[in-house]
């Protein structure tokens, strides 16, 4: 649950919603979507090994279909393009310490 | 515009909605990000992991981020995300939002309210679905006989 604090007064930021009309950003955008499908389900196909008692604490970056673990967001980030440099599809989670169940609550 | 979701596992096995989309780093990069979709969230609050990559400058919050453990460390930061549109458009988001300091605070970015309220949404865990729905697209809701 994330709440936002605060008085009444405030008025929250606006968001503009627009769409890419340029076609080769719209390419690129296309290929970095197939490339994080292919991470995203190599993740779910190693969810086990990825979030092993010896992972936990750590940031994982998955890229090229590939794990990488470290402290550092820029450690982590520097391995994984320097194993996959084509890959713009990468991400990042962040493996919790514990395990806890999430809730929702006021 | 309907943009897709998954139902991905995430620590210890739990099953929740995500949505990838990528953040626009100050490079100019595009930068690839899972959100977690949450209903209770008031704002979209990106992670540690997020916020460092992107390298965007940031400037300290006007009100507090709170969870259930209490108040997060966050900043705000005026970002660009998107995400992929199932007839092969991409949306792009863009606002200030707030973004967490700790890394430990969040396994992934958060999608909130502020964004979701702009849309419909339907979270379907039995049928294996999790969309935003916008503009010319539209649910409908059947009693089956």
């Amino acid at each position: 649950m994330i709440r936002q604090l605060g008085n009444a007064e405030y008025k929250p930021p606006v968001i503009e919603v627009f769409e890419l009309t340029d076609p080769q950003e719209l390419e690129q955008a296309r290929l970095q979507r197939e490339q994080s499908d292919r991470n995203s389900k190599w993740l779910q196909q190693h969810i086990t090994e990825v979030y092993a008692p010896a992972n936990r604490g750590k940031i994982v970056c998955i890229a090229g279909e590939e794990a990488f673990f470290g402290d550092t967001v820029e450690e982590v980030a520097a391995r994984a393009t320097a194993a996959h440099p084509d890959d713009k599809g990468s991400f990042m989670r962040y493996i919790p310490r514990q395990k806890m169940t999430w809730i929702y609550a006021t | 515009m309907r943009l897709n979701g998954e139902w991905l596992q995430c620590v210890d096995g739990d099953i929740r909605p995500v949505i990838y989309g990528e953040l626009l780093s100050s490079d100019g990069i595009w930068r690839g990000l899972e959100f977690l979709v949450d209903t209770g969230a008031d704002r979209t609050v990106f992670s540690a992991t997020a916020l460092k990559r992107s390298m965007l400058s940031h400037f300290p919050p006007s009100i507090p981020i709170g969870g259930f453990g209490g108040v997060a460390e966050t900043v705000v930061i005026q970002a660009q995300f998107r995400f992929s549109r199932d007839d092969g458009g991409t949306a792009v988001f863009r606002g200030q939002f707030a973004a967490c300091t700790q890394v430990d605070a969040l396994e992934m970015s958060v999608l909130g309210r502020d964004v979701l309220d702009m849309f419909a949404l339907i979270v379907d865990r039995r049928a294996d679905v999790l969309a935003i729905i916008g503009q010319n697209h539209t649910y409908a809701i059947q009693q089956q006989r």
